[in-house]
């Protein structure tokens, strides 16, 4: 039999504490012991970001790491943009608004990215944009519209600032 | 006042008074509310009660013979309940068969049957507690193979001592045909100058996001199959399990939930549906397998191959007539060998009037792996060739590339416009879309700009192409066993619309909802019909095969703007049919003067909207107060309707008719090429489009733009490699190169409408119309880049590598590198 590791986490503000085999990915560990299905998987290399979590407010792929390695980490995931009273975040209402998903499949891990970009970036202009997003694949959109989405969030974002 | 006619007469879509239309606005798509949400649903997100999983032990090499499998230390290992290999599936399955090819393979099974065809194939699997048991039983299966001479190429496979894929056949050649329409002879007799390229493709392939999976559970209590599948086509996967593992079709219940990402790859999955199905019966568990990536760059691309083009051509740029010769390297899976010819050639003249032309079509099978119906089938290619030659006839002609495509194009007048090859173009306006393409990407200032580059030593260059994407399959391949009148079309579509007990209009999507925003379109047309908001109409986003289901239901060949809107309007104009009659017997009011809006019955009354009753109460009589029900009409409110695309004519060899739609666009590319690494950037992207009516102009922007980035990818970065051993040296995300939002350009969509006569809103084929257009103007933009260098570019991918080999002993190379010194 395998030797089982619990793992302490947060999640979404949420603590968790469930078994893992200390081989488990995070992102298996996410969907499978936490039934968190937001994330996704697109590849196994670390290449599409279709897993990209929060750690601490950074993005994280969450099928390069272990979920052992989650220790005590303080995580986001596409569950927890959705503020409490109902509606949907800037970056979830930008999205909608500019048609920047269609299977969807790819749209939390972009999310996410989202979240990070607005938040500790100066205004960026659309090829930064593009250049920020290069490890998140999309096969379905060709990304312009998720440029968009990501453009009018920093304009949400900041005018909640003002 | 006049009153409304009963719309079950006509389906064009009458929106109901008092309310307002919702066909054509840019309606906020409902499915994102769940996807933004991380609450799409899809199959891997599924789990069953005492789930167990798949994983599949995949053959290394490309062709050799299975001498023995060990599976003894996989079964030791705590928590594997099944093993199994070509064995057990030769004594319980049926081989697949060829589909679409007159000769049809005997040996081909859904596991490796003693030898392998291709690396990637899958020899033997396993049931496991979990997933990762289940894989690590995988690598313990002990296989002993003798490898056999690799048929790497499609001249490998037709030499004369080449090993045979499958010997039972006596040859490599799947199929091949021979057409002349027209005058060919007298064409060419008359040219002034004949023009000659073989023009190649590569293989690439769409990759959606998320993989196959498959969750498959036979029930021995009620001896009932349920499947959940990333599956495009439900219809026939239902049909080829019975086929394969013998479950009757009756016995068969499919769902597929929200897919992620279709692109024509998810027509293949069907193997592995048939697999997990049959190991779900023999273990007696649910069994689901999530496909890894690698597993899924092993197989189903688009083919490789070449055709001879020969172009006939008048002085002043006219194409008098063409010889086309194909070979494909397709035919290493019976099941889709022999459909990209086809689909190629029915389309072969795009959107010019060529009347004499000839093709003769060849289908290999080699120890390629497996193809699929990858987006837009053999259109990409066959806009490649045919846009690369009429680039090729300019230059030879000393005439402008734009001024060939003008010269060329169907007149206007002449639409609908029957294609020599017996194809019907029932709509279109070719010259204005080329006239509109010129000032939507301001063609004439690019053309200063160039000049200005180049003469700063810049290489910048433009490329133009139009194409034709056509739309819903009648699958009128005329070679199939069954001439004339086949076993399975797609020219049809069934669906279910009603008012539930509780009031709310549903509507069950009878095919799968692969992305490309059919819940909302289809929310769109419905609410009109019932004079409510797209909101309040409830699409399911599952396909469920208890619904409506023909047997070739699915998402594929652009066929939902015809005939899944066409089944949708039916049910729904019969519904409201309905609940009229009912309303009028029993409101005792002229049925002529009913009308629904806002989930009212409503009438006009001294020019203002009187609510009569609410679709609520009509509801709560039909499903439960029977006795206040009006005689004559059956309780419920549910419509099941079909429908038929009734211009699909039968198919004939000499009269094609594949396809019943044709969109078509006109994309202007303008690139630049950096001669320090002979990089490539696209500076500006056009498209003019032409889709015939938009429902949606936020979902119909987007897949023009997103279907031109996927052919981007092929022109410039995306190709499975492989070695003379027929190893696929592309196997992860690193080597097989997608564009991400860096390389992708912005791109400005400029769309024009053609309403198609054939359809019932005016609709036409949107998802694949980039993806075949994309690669000659990227081609022929990157080519006028380097016309400093006198290059011809006749493939793809056109890598930084591939340009440097052309370039490298060129005069202007030399002359740069010396001034560069
Ligand atoms: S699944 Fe993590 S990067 Fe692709
Ligand atoms: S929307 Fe399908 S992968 Fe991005």
């Amino acid at each position: 039999m395998t030797r089982m590791v619990t793992v302490n986490l947060k999640i979404n503000g949420k603590q968790y504490s469930e078994e893992a085999e200390p081989r488990l990915l995070l992102v298996h560990f996410i969907r499978d012991a936490l039934k968190l299905k937001g994330t996704h998987i697109g590849c196994d290399t670390g290449h599409c970001g279709a897993c990209t979590i929060l750690w601490d407010g950074k993005p994280v792929k969450s099928c390069q790491i272990l979920a052992v390695q989650a220790e005590g980490a303080n995580i986001m995931t596409v569950e927890g943009l959705e503020p409490e009273d109902g509606k949907l975040s800037i970056e979830q209402e930008s999205f909608r608004e500019n048609f920047a998903q269609q299977c969807g499949y790819c749209t939390p891990g972009f999310l996410m990215m989202t979240r990070y970009l607005i938040r500790n970036n100066e205004e960026m202009t659309r090829e930064e944009i593009r250049e920020k997003l290069h490890g998140n694949y999309c096969m379905c959109t060709g990304y312009q519209q998720i440029v968009d989405a990501v453009q009018d969030a920093q304009r949400k974002y900041f005018a909640t600032k003002k | 006042m006049t009153s409304q006619k009963s719309s079950t007469e006509s389906l064009v879509l009458q929106s109901e008074k008092g309310t307002k239309q919702n066909v054509g606005k840019r309606v906020p798509r409902i499915e994102d509310l769940r996807i933004v949400k991380g609450k799409a649903g899809y199959t891997d997100d599924i789990e069953m009660a005492d789930q167990h999983y798949a994983a599949f032990l995949f053959s290394p090499y490309a062709h050799a013979r299975i001498k023995s499998i060990d599976v003894s230390k996989a079964l030791e290992l705590p928590g594997v309940s099944l093993v199994i290999t070509g064995k057990d599936i030769k004594e319980l399955t049926k081989p697949m068969s060829s589909r679409a090819a007159t000769k049809s393979p005997t040996s081909h099974y859904i596991l490796a049957v003693d030898k392998v065809r291709y690396m990637g194939e899958p020899v033997a699997a396993v049931v496991a507690r979990s997933k990762y048991v289940a894989a690590d039983a995988a690598e313990l299966i002990e296989v002993e193979y003798e490898p056999l001479k690799v048929v790497a190429s499609i001249e490998d496979a037709m030499k004369k001592d080449a090993p045979l894929i499958y010997p039972e056949l006596d040859t490599n050649e799947m199929i091949s045909d021979h057409f002349d329409f027209g005058d060919v002879k007298k064409a060419f007799s008359e040219a002034d100058k004949i023009v000659k390229e073989r023009i190649r493709i590569h293989r690439y392939a769409s990759t959606p996001l998320e993989t196959f999976v498959v969750n498959a559970y036979y029930d021995p209590t009620r001896e009932e199959l349920t499947i959940y599948a990333s599956d495009q086509q439900p219809g026939r996967t239902v049909q080829s399990v019975e086929r394969t593992i013998g479950i009757p079709s009756s016995r068969i219940h499919l769902i597929v939930p929200p897919v992620g990402g279709g692109f024509g790859y998810k027509l293949a999955i069907w193997q592995y549906v048939a697999l997990a199905s049959l190991m779900s019966k023999m273990v007696g568990k649910p069994v689901k397998w999530v496909q890894t990536r690698t597993e899924s760059l092993y197989a189903f691309h688009r083919p490789r191959g070449y055709m001879d083009a020969e172009f006939a051509l008048r002085k002043d740029g006219k194409v008098l007539g063409m010889k086309l010769v194909d070979w494909q390297a397709d035919a290493n899976w019976p099941y889709v060998a022999a459909l990209y010819s086809l689909i190629k050639f029915a389309n072969m003249s795009g959107t010019y009037e060529i009347r004499n032309y000839s093709f003769e079509y060849h289908c290999v099978a080699t120890n390629d792996p497996p193809i699929v119906q990858d987006r837009g089938v053999g259109k990409p290619f066959m806009a490649f060739a045919l846009e690369r030659m009429m680039d090729f006839s300019a230059d030879a002609l000393g005439i402008d590339r734009v001024k060939i495509r003008q010269v060329n194009s169907v007149p206007a007048e002449k639409m609908p416009y029957t294609a020599g090859s017996g194809e019907v173009y029932e709509s279109g306006n070719y010259p204005e879309a080329i006239r509109r393409a010129l000032e939507h990407s301001q063609f004439q200032k690019k053309l200063e700009e160039q000049a200005k580059f180049r003469k700063e030593g810049r290489y910048v260059g433009i490329g133009i192409a139009t194409g034709i994407e056509p739309g819903t399959s009648n699958l009128g391949y005329y070679f199939l066993s069954k001439a004339g009148d086949p076993d399975y079309n797609g020219a049809g579509q069934m669906a279910t619309v009603e008012v539930a007990a509780d009031g709310v209009v549903k509507v069950n999507m009878n095919g799968p909802e692969i992305g490309t925003g059919h819940v909302t379109t289809i929310a769109q047309v419905v609410a009109d019909v019932f004079g409510i908001t797209p909101e309040e109409v409830n699409v399911d986003a599952w396909y469920d095969s208890i619904h409506g289901h023909l047997t070739y239901a699915g998402t594929y060949s652009n066929a939902f703007n015809d005939v899944y809107l066409g089944a949708v309007l039916t049910a729904s104009n019969q519904l409201k049919d309905k609940i009229l009659n009912i309303a009028s017997s029993l409101l005792k009011e002229d049925r002529e003067e009913l009308y629904l809006a806002n989930n009212y019955i409503c009438k006009l009354e001294n020019d203002k909207e009187k609510r009569l009753v609410g679709l609520k109460e009509i509801a709560r009589i039909s499903y439960g107060r029977l006795l206040s029900f009006p005689k004559g009409e059956e309780p419920g409110l549910k419509v099941t309707a079909g429908y038929i695309n009734r211009t699909a004519k039968p198919f004939v060899r000499s009269d094609f008719n594949v396809q019943l739609t044709h969109s078509n666009s006109v994309h202007v590319c303008f690139v630049e090429v950096f001669p320090e690494n002979w990089n490539i950037k696209i500076l500006d992207y056009a498209i003019v489009h032409d889709a015939g009516k938009v429902i949606n102009p936020g979902i119909v922007d987007g897949l023009a733009i997103g279907s031109t980035v996927s052919g981007i990818g092929g022109a410039l970065y995306e190709e499975f490699v492989f070695d003379e051993q027929g190893t696929n040296l592309s196997l992860t995300f690193g080597d097989y190169l997608k564009p991400t939002a860096m390389e992708s350009p912005e791109i400005r969509v400029d769309q024009m409408e053609s309403p198609a006569p054939n359809t019932v809103l005016g609709t036409k084929a949107v998802g694949e119309g980039g993806a075949i257009t994309s690669l000659a103007a990227v081609a022929g933009a990157v080519e006028d880049a380097l016309k400093p260098f006198n290059v011809k570019i006749t493939g793809l991918p056109i890598t930084p590598e591939k340009i440097w080999n052309m370039v490298k002993d060129t005069p202007e190379y030399k002359k740069i590198n010396k001034e560069g010194q």
